[in-house]
């Protein structure tokens, strides 16, 4: 009988058991260097082109609808004339120890062998669990199944599904780009170096803020910047473990 | 001789037999009082005549309640999966909403059910016997409603059994660690649980009324009263076995609501996130549980008058005694719940109090749930109200009002006012949450009033044993 | 008991039944159930594998390099071109939408001729065939008549071989009239930087390798010049250079995209930029930091320009100006860039001659991290010879029997008080080569279609350059969608109709051809520079490659004379001229091109209209900056609808209390209020344009910006702003963490 239990819950016990995450092939990690992000949304508009994004036109705007994988979030402080204005991307954070993969109950979020937070479209039934315990407010839904106007539907991406209502969905890290690059580096019998795969908000950034790489490979770049002196990660007392390190804002305080 | 037996006076079961009978008219005051007793027949032809004896203003309500029902609850519903969530009123972040208020309202209003058939039997309390059918029977209705809910909350409704775990093509389990999952085998356990109960309890029931009665319904009777032939085998049996299902049934009045505010509570929200909550949302549950028992029986003494006889001032009188108790008891645990967010220094749940009893919207809202559920309650300790119906039926809508409110407060508070504060959105219901809300109470109303014409709605057993001298 | 009869009966009749049923299911099937749309795919084409060409984007007017990813001839996305020097591999939010250009559904798809008056904006379709005999029939009749002077051609502002396609044109038909405009044509920069340093092309503002970036007025990381090569040198700046982290301070009355990002914000009266950076200039002179000769003649120039004396003028702190100019002249090297904002003035000309004062006399010209001389381009650059004031003034005139306009759309750039529309209804016959229906092309006789920048062939000499002569070629991605041509066609087709000189100079069949050819003219020219490259087509195949041409090897780092006479007449101690008085219109306007619509070119890019605004976070609409401080005193509340009239026009436009403005100031960005442009574009918001006098400057012919001002009457509807923030406020949860600057070591 004990044997029995023992099979039936080996697959539950294996999360348990330190170090499970740290055995994956690749930890993706962003790290986004605030002091050089200026909010300028380029990595928005990268992102609804790349994934199929919707546009949901002004009334569901008005009803914050919109969907923005990834958005510049904007803090302000101070009045006139000492105002200090703040810009952080905020994006799925892919956390290790994810709330809203605890919260669905048909797993259609889980945590894949890369460190990603993999949402399966197919299987999500729409009970909102997920969107509701995301302390980031990453989620979106599909509210109704959005129509292209013809011809825009010409550009929507083969390597992506396109949702139909009734469906969460959220920032994937391009997947897409981060499966071809894996194939790739296995046709030609080697791991990914570094560089190879690019998320097309990473590739875009202007100024060069973001970093998308391996944080298990310690010759990454994302490796160096993550031992810098500025890194921190968002909520971080939440205990949500996530992977996407920001590095500090080089900024004088407010003269308060 | 059982461990019941010692409590046998002269050879009868020592219950009190006489009830007060001030809230009967005249007529029937001047009846009870020539007759200590009422015999068996009577109380079998009280009943029969309840469910036969239908006038045109039945079908007339009936045919209002089934068009509200079917305009209010199914189009919108059947419009809302045709186009999508979105004709709701829910935003990134508030993605529940009244639905899922509504979800947690209804499976609260089930507990008082069982509450009152399973653990007020273990303790022996006489007056539940009157009322405990139509709790009963309100519990299985509100979790039917409540199991409807959650469906219609789901964005992709025709996939929804993919929450239980079958074997299928794709080899996977559904996720037990999700509250969600709690959830499915919680209210899918009381659900059936209840089903059962309630028609364990139904069987002898029928059985008396069968073969008073001709047509389809001699049919029905015969084929679920199982063959019934009232022995005293039959009904020592009975007994064991009903005595053993209340003992196993007791335990989900507790355990269903704290796995249902768990769906919350396991969530890191600001204001959902809160250990309290199992405890709260029970108390809760019932308190609005019995209320809506008290609306119900309030409604049942006015429609029926043949079941009102049985249904007196003795009973308002206890079951308000409970609900002030529970009022007590949940305004403890507001108290508690609201101290605990302030003294917990931690700026999101500050914020989200601030918001809850400060925010121009929410103060009055939070200021009528204060006092439908704390304030007018106390009135429940003068017995005068307590044992007129029409204040506690007053005081009931009212209560249950509050605690719809309070169910209400805590989603439209918490979630808007999530982590980050650029992502705070408002959240307004939409036209199609309001109609669906609506249209549940009146697909409660008729479920009910089927119900009522078909299966008794008093107990006649529990009545037999307490009213007669025999 | 079935009978065999009936059993085969049964049997036929479902089969057939069958096979008209799938028949009946195939032939009510949508299109979009074939998977793949060929049955014999071209050569290059494999189902499922993505080409990438290389090509240039025309988004604005920096001229980015991109890469387009196409899979079975459908563009897919568009990336930064890597190997271009400009933008190395980056891109814009801009050029990200440049997709949706080609797949709007609101493209203009053949020909079409008017029928109705110009105000019903009724067309009826055509054939290539007779719009282009109309349209020579009619270049015809000038010629006859002798009248080939009023033949004008107006275009946005091109660099490349279109220009000079356009150029040989008008020569060889006889007349003058070719006019380039764009709202934003950074004209009062050329000519600013003409007068005082004689350079003809812009340089490059090296601000990656600077360690004090001063910006009057630019919002260069957002829409200013370059804004990618910008970014990208900001990022360089900050945190690319290990062990030095260079300083932005924006002098600005409205913090602008860039402002945000600045170590500091100088919220200088507006139309004071000028005086403040003499007021630097000439505290570098008095404390010794300048070492040239000619310091006394400087001292003697600058000298009513003393930071005390300023003060009050430009609303700064004193003490601030002396320490800023030390800390400028200290940088080594430094930059001082003057911006859109401050070019926009009355005077803006001045301005920017000012700030040039400040570079030099701080010696950042012709040093890293400063401002560095770009070589002359391999090909002449193409001049419009006159400006859009000609066009307006010879249309009033009677003077225009034709206009061609190609790219742009003056109807809605212009203000209405320019008198552009009556301009416009005085000319006889007006040909729009455009891809969308906008203003202009609404009031046109003849529409002819042309490609989107992803179907076309082109090509862009890059100004600013970054230091070396750079290229970049424009080629198709995907076929043309619809019935289009490209707009060197329509004119090589034009000219072959016309005859003469005409055909006989312009030879070539169509525009690649020429644009070929030309290119043939360059790689001869300079062939001595590209060893390894004998034969033309190789050298064309990796131009093509590779996106552009661009020879780093051949840096002619011209040395810049700063021309210290020329400048004398452009200093000036009074602040830029706003119109209408102070009583009775209290407010400066300051207007600004709005990073997604620019100069409302892309108003018609869902994707652009949905990207909440960096600064306010509003989509779908236009709004009112206003100071919150002011808005109080005022009574206005957010969103609600303001009436702001100037003695030229007036708006109605929803409020947002915006922190980052002065209390005398409010703005309102460029790019909504078009009347047609499709249904994305069409009838949202407002243009704040029709709120300027209808002056232009002398010197660029162009109309200034920031040159009135307003007055702010609060209606009693709300007005509709949607936006997309909550609350932008952290109460302290610590979301965008900041170390200050002196612990801060590079990492």
């Amino acid at each position: 009988m004990s044997r029995f239990l023992d099979k039936l819950f080996a697959r539950f016990n294996i999360y348990r058991e330190p170090g499970y995450y740290g055995k994956y092939d690749y930890k993706w990690t962003i790290v986004i260097d605030l002091d050089k992000c200026d909010g300028c949304e380029a990595c928005v508009i990268a992102c609804h082109a790349e994934n199929n994004l919707p546009i949901v036109g002004e009334e569901e705007c008005s009803k914050n609808r919109a969907f923005n994988w990834i958005r510049i979030e904007r803090y302000v402080e101070g009045e006139y004339p000492d105002v200090r204005v703040k810009f952080i991307p905020i994006l799925c954070q892919q956390c290790g120890k994810a709330r809203c993969e605890v919260g669905c109950p048909t797993y259609a979020t889980y945590h894949n062998q890369d460190g990603l937070n993999v949402q399966v479209y197919n299987r999500c039934i729409g009970t909102f669990t997920c969107a509701t315990y995301c302390p980031y407010d990453v989620r979106h839904f599909n509210w109704f199944s959005y129509k292209w106007e013809a011809p825009l539907e010409q550009q929507l991406n083969p390597d992506v599904t396109v949702r139909e209502k009734g469906v969460m969905e959220k920032c994937t890290f391009c997947i897409q780009r981060i499966r071809a690059g894996k194939d790739h580096a296995k046709d030609e019998g080697r791991e990914v170096t570094d560089g190879d795969i690019q998320p097309a908000c990473v590739q875009t950034c202007p100024t060069g803020a973001m970093t998308f790489g391996d944080l298990n490979d310690p010759e990454s770049r994302v490796s160096q910047l993550a031992k810098s002196e500025r890194r921190y990660r968002l909520f971080e007392d939440l205990n949500t473990d996530p992977s996407v390190i920001y590095l500090k804002r080089v900024m004088k305080q407010t003269k308060q | 001789m059982s461990p019941f037996d010692k409590l046998r006076v002269n050879g009868k079961p020592g219950y009190q037999t006489s009830p007060l009978i001030l809230s009967l008219s005249k007529d029937e005051q001047r009846y009870f009082q020539l007759n200590k007793n009422i015999s068996y027949k009577e109380i079998n032809d009280d009943v029969i005549d309840a469910m036969t004896r239908t006038g045109p203003l039945y079908y007339v309500v009936l045919a209002i309640v089934t068009i509200l029902t079917l305009l209010l609850f199914f189009l919108p519903w059947i419009y809302q999966i045709k186009v999508g969530q979105g004709v709701t009123g829910l935003n990134n972040p508030s993605y529940w909403g009244v639905y899922l208020v509504n979800f947690v309202f209804w499976v609260g209003v089930a507990h008082a059910g069982t509450l009152i058939s399973a653990m007020l039997y273990i303790t022996r309390t006489q007056w539940r016997r009157s009322v405990h059918r139509s709790a009963e029977t309100m519990t299985f209705f509100a979790l039917i409603i409540a199991v409807s809910f959650i469906m219609v909350h789901m964005g992709r409704v025709w996939n929804f059994y993919w929450v239980l775990p079958y074997p299928n093509q794709r080899t996977i389990w559904t996720n037990f660690i999700s509250p969600l999952m709690f959830d499915v085998f919680a209210i899918g356990t009381y659900f059936l649980s209840s089903l059962i109960f309630l028609y364990f309890g139904l069987i002898p029931d029928i059985a008396a009324i069968r073969h008073r009665s001709a047509g389809w319904r001699r049919r029905l009777y015969v084929m679920l009263s199982l063959g019934w032939r009232g022995t005293d085998r039959e009904w020592y049996i009975r007994d064991k076995a009903y005595m053993l299902f209340s003992v196993l049934i007791m335990p989900l009045v507790v355990s269903v609501h704290s796995i249902v505010s768990w769906d919350f509570a396991l969530g890191i929200v600001p204001g959902l996130h809160k250990t309290v909550f199992a405890p709260y949302f029970v108390t809760g549950a019932l308190y609005s549980g019995f209320a809506g028992v008290v609306l119900l029986i309030s409604i049942l003494r006015r429609v029926q008058q043949s079941s009102a006889k049985y249904i007196t001032e003795r009973h308002y009188d206890r079951i308000g005694i409970t609900l002030l108790a529970l009022s007590l008891l949940w305004s403890y645990l507001t108290i508690l719940e609201i101290v605990m967010g302030l003294t917990s220094h931690s700026s999101f749940e500050l914020e989200h109090l601030r918001y809850k009893l400060l925010n121009p919207g929410f103060a009055g809202l939070t200021a009528l749930m204060i006092f439908s559920n704390t304030i007018l309650p106390l009135s429940l300790s003068i017995r005068k109200v307590r044992v007129s119906i029409t204040c506690q039926f007053i005081i009931s809508i009212f209560i249950l009002t509050g605690m719809w409110l309070e169910r209400f407060l805590i989603f439209g508070t918490s979630l808007p006012r999530k982590f980050l504060p650029y992502a705070w959105h408002d959240y307004h219901p939409g036209w199609v949450e309001i109609a669906i809300t609506a249209g549940s109470f009146f697909l409660f109303i008729l479920m009910f009033m089927i119900f009522m014409k078909i299966f008794p709605v008093i107990s006649i057993t529990e009545v037999k044993e307490e009213w007669t001298d025999s | 008991m079935l009978k065999r009869r009936d059993f085969l009966k049964a049997l036929g009749l479902g089969g057939v039944g069958t096979g008209l049923g799938f028949m009946l299911g195939e032939s009510i099937k949508t299109p979009a159930t074939n998977l793949i749309p060929y049955v014999v795919p071209p050569e290059d084409i494999v189902p499922g594998v993505a080409n990438w060409y290389s090509s240039l984007c025309t988004q604005c007017n920096a001229g980015c390099g991109i890469i387009v990813r196409v899979l079975e001839g459908r563009a897919k996305k568009i990336e930064g071109n890597p190997h271009h020097p400009v933008n190395q591999g980056r891109l814009c939010a801009m050029g990200q939408a440049g997709l949706q250009a080609l797949y709007n559904p609101d493209r203009i798809k053949t020909p079409l001729i008017r029928k109705g008056s110009r105000q019903s904006e009724e067309f009826r379709a055509i054939t290539w065939e007779e719009a282009l005999s109309v349209l020579a029939e009619n270049l015809m009749k000038l010629k006859i008549a002798s009248n080939t002077e009023k033949l004008f051609l107006l275009s946005s502002v091109i660099r490349g071989h279109m220009g000079h396609l356009f150029e040989t044109f008008m020569q060889n038909f006889g007349s003058p009239n070719y006019i380039q405009y764009d709202l934003f044509q950074h004209k009062e920069l050329i000519f600013a930087n003409k007068v005082s340093m004689g350079i003809n092309i812009l340089p490059y503002y090296d601000i990656g390798n600077t360690n004090l970036l001063l910006s009057f007025g630019a919002d260069f990381l957002n829409t200013w010049l370059s804004p990618v090569n910008h970014s990208l040198g900001y990022g360089h700046m900050r945190q690319g250079r290990h062990g030095s982290r260079g300083r932005l301070v924006q002098i600005e009355p409205r913090l602008s995209l860039s402002g945000a990002n600045a170590d500091e914000w100088i919220p200088v009266r507006p139309g004071t930029e000028g005086i403040l950076a003499l007021g630097l200039a000439y505290t570098i002179i008095e404390e010794g930091y300048y070492k040239g000769q000619d310091i006394n003649e400087w001292n003697k120039i600058l000298s009513p320009y003393k930071p005390e004396m300023i003060s009050e003028l430009t609303n700064t702190d004193n003490e601030r100006i002396r320490t800023l100019a030390r800390e400028f002249a200290s940088a080594r090297p430094g930059l001082a860039i003057a911006g859109e904002n401050a070019a926009s003035y009355t005077d803006g000309v001045n301005h920017i001659i000012a700030v040039n004062i400040l570079n030099h006399l701080a010696d950042n010209i012709g040093k890293t991290g400063g401002v560095i001389s770009n070589p002359e381009a391999p090909i002449k650059k193409t001049q419009s010879l006159k400006d859009i004031d000609a066009l307006l003034r010879n249309a009033r005139a009677g003077e225009v029997e034709t206009l061609i306009t190609y790219n742009t759309n003056p109807v809605f750039t212009l203000p209405h008080n320019s008198k552009i529309q009556e301009a416009l209804e005085n000319i006889p016959f007006v040909v729009s080569l455009s891809c969308f229906m906008d203003e202009t092309t609404a009031h046109a006789d003849l529409i002819l279609p042309t490609h989107t920048s992803l179907e076309d062939w082109g090509d862009d000499i890059t100004e600013p350059a970054t230091g070396y002569n750079t290229a970049t070629i424009m080629q198709p991605a995907v076929s043309p969608l619809y019935d289009s041509r490209n707009a060197g066609d329509i004119l090589l087709s034009t000219a072959k109709r016309l005859g003469n000189r005409l055909q006989k100079n312009m030879p070539w069949d169509n525009f690649r051809d020429f644009f070929i050819e030309s290119w043939k003219t360059i790689y001869e020219k300079q062939r001595h520079t590209y060893a390894g490259e004998p034969v033309f087509e190789d050298f064309w195949n990796k131009v093509l490659t590779q996106g552009g041409w661009w020879d780093q090897e051949k840096r002619t780092h011209q040395s810049i004379h700063f021309i210290k006479d020329n400048v004398k007449r452009f200093i000036s101690s009074s602040p830029s001229l706003f119109q209408g008085n102070e009583d009775e219109f209290p407010f400066y306007l300051i207007l600004y091109a709005h990073s997604g619509y620019y100069d409302g070119r892309h108003a018609n890019l869902p994707w652009l209209q949905e990207m909440p605004d960096p600064m306010t976070s509003v989509v779908w609409g236009t709004w009112i900056e206003i100071n919150p401080q002011t808005a109080g005193k005022m009574g206005i509340r957010e969103g609600d609808l303001l009436l702001v009239e100037s003695p030229y026009g007036k708006l109605h436009v929803p409020a947002y209390l915006y922190p980052g403005i002065r209390p005398d100031t409010v703005s309102i960005p460029i790019g909504q209020g078009h009347k047609t442009y499709g249904r994305y574009a069409g009838n949202r918001g407002s243009n704040p344009l029709d709120l300027l006098p209808g002056i232009s400057r002398h010197e660029t012919g162009t109309i200034p910006l920031n040159s009135t001002r307003v007055k702010i009457t609060k209606s009693s509807e709300k007005g509709n702003l949607v936006k997309m923030e909550g609350i932008t406020k952290e109460f302290d949860r610590q979301i965008v963490q900041t170390i200050p600057p002196y612990e801060r070591r590079q990492n």
